[in-house]
């Protein structure tokens, strides 16, 4: 028996509105002016070309290929996936076994003035305990350079909602408390890049609220946001555009809804509600029309290749067949299933 | 007619196999403590301290075996030394041993969250000491008795040993004995001190603290400001060596005084008692409040 | 919004910030409690009718538990913490991922270690010297060779606690294994110890001699500690900027 090794996937495609060539680390630095550009046309901010990470016998990340502009892209995977080793190689905090990473067109761990435009909110849930919120982002904000340090922390604590008076260290706060004294510190240089590792994380529904509001307002500026997490409907509020990463590969990258168009050996799932539904699955089997059926009380959910076709032939079947069609619903182009068809094909 | 069914994976289901209960919950911990302070199973790095140690440890013993075979039946009796000595000459090293590995049997745990799963186990506070501070024991039996068994052996092939079977028997009980008592006493010192503090840095500086700290203070007492010299039996350092000794029937360093009597064997033994006692008291006081949940 | 960090803002920021991060009152009681057994030793040696030259015993101690004991330990406790902790649990990134130089950084650290370090060690020792009916010379020696021990000592162990995850056992075995035992019976050893230089500097200061690992000249002595000083902290920067960071 022979042991042939697939040919290499094709690289993945940009996503929307990215550069495809690829700046060279000693290229000069993308400045702020060009970030105003965005969405569409403007630069390259992040970039992963080949990259691939190892960790003795085991490879977290492996030959992955990306770039990213402005906007929020959420990056995907289930747990173990590679998501928090590619975001920490991506601000330098550890360097790639092989192939090159850039932000902003430089090695963020070299650069020290790549690291004055990053804004990272990491996983881990350390802070220096001892400090109160508002000497913790104080702190940052000094770190950073930020002009008017103290004026800017007193903004973004009222951003994410924390008193800047408040003398409590760090360490007797609640888990959501500390997810927002994080997010008020990455925030507070006013960054390019955005790197936040489950930000979402302990917060309560309506600052989950708030804060997808402010990423987006953030990205309507121009600034590139990088956000890992698990609640997909919440990742599907923040913007569509998504990477994918299963077993440290790069599974896809684009706006999920193209995604799930590209997933042509899944049949679309979806929902039609009738008055008659046993006649209209019928209808449908004899037809050729659906490849499974499932008959409900109200409705029939339809298992089809084809959706455009679908939606074509829909409306006047019920018609000749003297139904009436009370709703067509998509059940399956949602972020979750792409996620799962994704994730579930590579295991 | 109903057509045959099968369930194949109900998903989580009732663990049905055999309950070993808390022996072995408590081997399981003794085990896994030996492997984590001795790096077993883990990357090279973690065990390049305890070896450097025990090769540090161990080096008296090599040197007086070396000049043995080098001399061989020509080495005289005093030029070898008795075997309790064999105790005192690492006891550093073996106090720095002690700074290692009771902070890592005992702080992790605290720092990691594993001491709550463990107690989701059958084991419970009692048990669970128990088996870290067998664990310590057998770790610390390494660089306490390997050294003086090894110059036992050594001298034993190079015919320098104990006359007869009897004597040999002797010396082992005797070095086992010892080994057994020094290690109890490392044990619950080192154990004590780490349950104090979270910080694995700082239960090792603890740790030297209550070894070489007390030991500083007690010889400030006795040579500096004159105090009684029964009180070395309170010396973490000289007193477990002093014991030894006793129980080979001799007196050490730490019994001696120019111009008065001996310590009295008794004495030596409460003091070493004395120091297992109040270390043991701490460590299960502070385990006793410490909540699991 | 922001301007580039100067060299000597990131070095007292980093100072700051660490100088609260080290001063806990655990860490302070353990190593307060240090010098007082030396105090505790000057007290013995000033009240003993044995003592014959009490000048001369007093530096004895000053060395044999001073230079020995409290100065290598107590910098090893603030020196490898200052970043060392930071490393250890995970809020590095915090000093790590800003533009600042990574020798700024370091500079802070070491600072900061000092800051902490050289008080809790000077003050002691000084009151023990003086306690204990040390001459001026002998009170001024033991300052100095326990400065320079600290300067020395909190660089190298800087680095260490850059180097490795659990840099206080290493950092013992340091002064218990390296300098307490192959030090005193090689005389190679002993040259590549810092202990040999500072006891160096308190002999030759206080005019009382010390024994054979202690026969540095003066000059040689502080040159020896500002090197080792000045490397560990390059070396450090170096690590630094090469670091995994969590």
């Amino acid at each position: 028996m022979s042991n042939v090794s697939p040919p290499p996937p094709p690289p993945p495609p940009p996503l929307p509105g990215t550069r495809i060539s690829s700046p060279t680390p000693s290229e000069p630095l993308i400045g702020a002016e060009d970030l105003s550009a965005w969405p569409g046309t403007g630069p390259v901010m992040v970039e992963a070309i080949g990259v691939t990470k190892s960790f003795g016998d085991v490879v977290a990340v492996s030959d992955v290929t990306f770039q990213i502009g402005s906007g929020v892209t959420a990056i995907l995977g289930p747990n173990g996936a590679g998501k928090s080793t590619l975001f920490r190689m991506l601000c330098g905090l550890t360097q790639p076994s092989s192939g090159t990473v850039t932000m902003l067109g430089r090695n963020a761990g070299a650069d020290r003035e790549v690291r004055g435009r990053i804004g990272l909110a990491p996983q881990q849930d350390a802070l220096f305990d001892r400090l109160s919120a508002g000497a913790f982002v104080a702190l940052a904000a000094q770190t950073h350079g930020v002009v008017r340090a103290e004026s800017r922390t007193r903004e973004v604590l009222a951003q994410v909602e924390l008193d800047v008076d408040d003398p409590k260290p760090v360490g007797s706060f609640s888990k959501g408390m500390r997810q927002r004294v994080k997010l008020a510190a990455a925030l507070v240089n006013d960054p390019d890049v955005l790197v936040l590792d489950e930000p979402l994380t302990g917060l309560d529904p309506i600052q989950r609220q708030r804060m997808i509001a402010l990423f987006g307002e953030l990205a309507e500026r121009g600034k590139c946001l990088l956000v890992s997490s698990h609640v997909l409907d919440e990742v599907a509020r923040l913007g569509s555009n998504v990477l994918v990463l299963a077993q440290g590969r790069l599974a896809a990258a684009g706006d999920y809804r193209s995604l799930r168009d590209l997933m042509d050996d899944r049949p679309h799932r979806v929902r039609v509600g009738t008055d008659r539904p046993q006649q209209l699955a019928a209808a449908l089997i004899e037809r050729g029309s659906a490849r499974g059926v499932t008959v409900l009380a109200d409705a029939v959910i339809v298992d089809i290749d084809d959706i455009d076709g679908f939606g074509r032939i829909i409306a006047p079947l019920t018609v000749d067949l003297g139904l009436r069609l009370d709703e067509l619903v998509p059940l399956d182009d949602d972020l979750e299933s792409v996620f799962r068809y994704l994730v579930e094909r590579r295991r | 007619m109903t057509a045959p069914a099968e369930i194949f994976d109900r998903g989580y289901r009732r663990y049905e196999g055999e309950r070993t209960g808390v022996w072995q919950a408590m081997r399981s911990v003794l085990w896994h403590t030996i492997r984590s302070v001795l790096g077993i199973g883990r990357k090279g790095r973690h065990k390049v301290f305890p070896a450097l140690v025990a090769l540090v440890a161990f080096l008296p013993s090599i040197a007086f075996l070396a000049f043995a075979v080098l001399i061989g039946d020509m080495l005289s009796e005093e030029l070898r030394p008795p075997y309790w000595e064999l105790f005192g000459l690492p006891i550093l090293v073996v106090v720095l041993f002690a700074t290692l590995v009771a902070p890592e049997a005992l702080v992790r745990d605290r720092r990691d969250g594993m001491f709550r799963l463990y107690l989701s186990t059958p084991l419970t506070k009692p048990t669970y000491l128990l088996a870290k501070f067998a664990a310590v024991m057998a770790v610390m039996a390494i660089v306490v008795a390997g050294p003086v068994l090894l110059l036992l052996v050594g001298y034993t092939v190079q015919n320098l040993g104990p006359d007869g079977f009897g004597a040999w028997i002797g010396v082992l009980g005797r070095i086992l004995l010892s080994s057994v008592l020094i290690v109890g006493f490392m044990a619950a010192l080192s154990l004590g001190a780490s349950s104090l503090t979270d910080r694995r840095a700082i239960a090792s500086v603890g740790v030297l603290g209550a070894v070489v700290g007390v030991s500083i203070v007690v010889g400030i007492c006795v040579d500096a400001i004159g105090l009684r010299h029964e009180l070395r039996v309170l010396d973490p350092l000289g007193a477990p060596v002093e014991m030894a000794a006793r129980i080979f029937g001799e007196v050490g360093p730490a019994g001696e005084s120019r111009g008065s009597a001996a310590t009295p064997t008794w004495l030596v033994f409460a003091g070493v008692a004395a120091w297992t006692t109040v270390w043991l008291s701490v460590l299960v006081t502070r385990y006793r409040r410490l909540t699991a949940v | 919004m922001t301007q580039s960090v100067s060299t000597v803002r990131s070095v007292l920021l980093t100072h700051r910030l660490l100088v609260r991060q080290l001063l806990t009152p655990g860490r302070l009681l353990a190593l307060l409690s240090l010098g007082a057994v030396v105090v505790l030793a000057a007290v013995g040696v000033a009240a003993s009718d044995e003592v014959e030259d009490p000048a001369r015993t007093i530096i004895e101690v000053m060395d044999g538990l001073g230079l020995v004991l409290v100065v290598p330990v107590v910098s090893l406790v603030f020196a490898s913490a200052s970043l060392g902790d930071l490393r250890e649990d995970g809020t590095l990134v915090y000093l790590w991922l800003r533009p600042m130089d990574r020798l700024s950084v370091v500079a802070g650290a070491y600072l900061a270690a000092l800051t902490v370090s050289l008080p809790l060690t000077t003050l002691p020792l000084a009151a023990a010297a003086l306690v204990g009916k040390a001459t001026v010379d002998g009170v001024i020696a033991t300052v100095v060779a326990a400065s320079f021990g600290v300067l020395a000592y909190s660089a190298a162990f800087v680095l260490l606690g850059l180097m490795i995850r659990n840099p206080i056992i290493w950092g013992l075995a340091y002064v218990l294994v390296w300098e307490g035992i192959f030090a005193r019976f090689s005389e190679p050893v002993g040259n590549a110890a810092v202990r040999g230089y500072t006891r160096s500097l308190l002999a030759n200061l206080s005019d009382v001699g010390l024994g054979p690992a202690a026969e540095a000249n003066t000059s040689t002595a502080v040159l020896v500690c500002v090197f080792v000083a000045a490397g560990s902290l390059a070396m450090a920067a170096v690590r630094l900027n090469r670091l995994e960071v969590d």
